[in-house]
């Protein structure tokens, strides 16, 4: 018996790419015109519980450390403070405090390194990036070998707003 | 005289590595592309700290609350006055101890009675604003029954 070849030879399907690059030349653009750098955000915690009445408690905690922010009349820093010490106005007061809150974190006779609370009491007028500075100076800072974040104090609080007279 | 017939042959470009290409900037794009949508107002210019880190774990209850100046095109202060910023509503900051009772009764009504301690308020403040009137807010939500609070700056990268 003879077996007839099929003659059909095998055709190759070419898909068709017009339409695939359309598309994805219309992501493409979606996405480059969408687009929105937006910063990275970080963030401080405060710690303002409401004011509870006092309980008596047999721990007895260290008062805490006070920092006053003293400002210009147009709001700019006109000096910091700590525990009623001069710490200069310049752009080195905030790394000064951080290495005198550093030195009170650190000290090893300090049995209370890990309550220690700072009461931040800021000028009425003035610029809120100073307070973030001196927010910042009190809760840590970056090792510049690991660049992580070594926190020395964790509890920040502010005093009450100092209104202006009138 | 004869011509010798060659078939007419059309250049086919390779188009794989264009495909490719496209395909990294796609996924490049849809990588960096936030889709979340995030309650910041470009209003407000945040103060920057190196100290500044995101929290390691979202926050599930947060309130937001944008503190700015009025600006123009050119991101210049058009007003000294501080508003609380809520799309286009613009509310002066004093003024916002009813909005802020308000939100406590629709997170009671979401989260159940008390649902509101553990709200986190996002205070996005700008770095011009007083910080009595920070202060001020913060005192706000308290009367309202909020807690936490959270300060939020730009991370500064060194």
């Amino acid at each position: 018996m003879r077996i007839r070849k099929s003659r059909i030879s095998a055709t190759k399907i070419e898909a068709q790419m017009a339409p695939m690059i359309d598309v994805v030349f219309q992501l493409l653009i979606f996405f480059m015109l969408t687009l929105k750098i937006i910063p990275i955000e970080g963030d401080f915690n405060i710690n303002m519980p409401i004011g509870q009445q006092a309980t008596e408690s047999p721990d007895i905690t260290p008062p805490p450390i006070k920092v006053r922010l003293i400002a210009n009349e147009d709001g700019s820093l006109s000096g910091v403070q700590m525990n009623q010490r001069q710490l200069g106005s310049d752009g080195l007061a905030f790394d000064r405090l951080n290495a005198e809150i550093g030195n009170l974190v650190g000290r090893r006779d300090n049995p209370f390194a890990d309550e220690l609370e700072v009461e931040i009491d800021a000028d009425y007028n003035l610029h809120y990036r100073f307070v973030i500075s001196a927010v910042s100076a009190c809760t840590g800072y970056v090792s510049p070998q690991s660049g992580q974040v070594i926190r020395y104090v964790e509890k920040v609080k502010f005093a009450p707003p100092r209104r202006p007279e009138g | 005289m004869r011509y010798k017939q060659h078939e007419s042959t059309v250049i086919e470009p390779d188009m794989t590595p264009m495909i490719d290409i496209v395909f990294q900037l796609i996924a490049f794009f849809m990588m960096v592309t936030n889709f979340e949508q995030t309650q910041a107002d470009e209003r407000v210019k945040l103060p920057s700290d190196q100290l500044a880190r995101p929290p390691i774990t979202s926050r599930e209850k947060v309130l937001v609350v944008n503190v700015g100046f009025k600006r123009d095109n050119q991101g210049e202060k058009i007003d000294s006055t501080p508003y609380v910023f809520e799309g286009d509503v613009e509310t002066a900051v004093l003024q916002y101890g009813p909005r802020l009772k308000e939100e406590k009764r629709v997170a009671e009504a979401l989260y159940g009675p008390g649902g509101h301690k553990d709200m986190v308020i996002e205070i996005r403040a700008d770095s011009e604003t007083p910080t009595g009137l920070v202060q001020e807010l913060i005192k706000l939500c308290q009367e309202a029954g909020f807690e936490k609070f959270s300060l939020r700056a730009k991370q500064l990268i060194r």
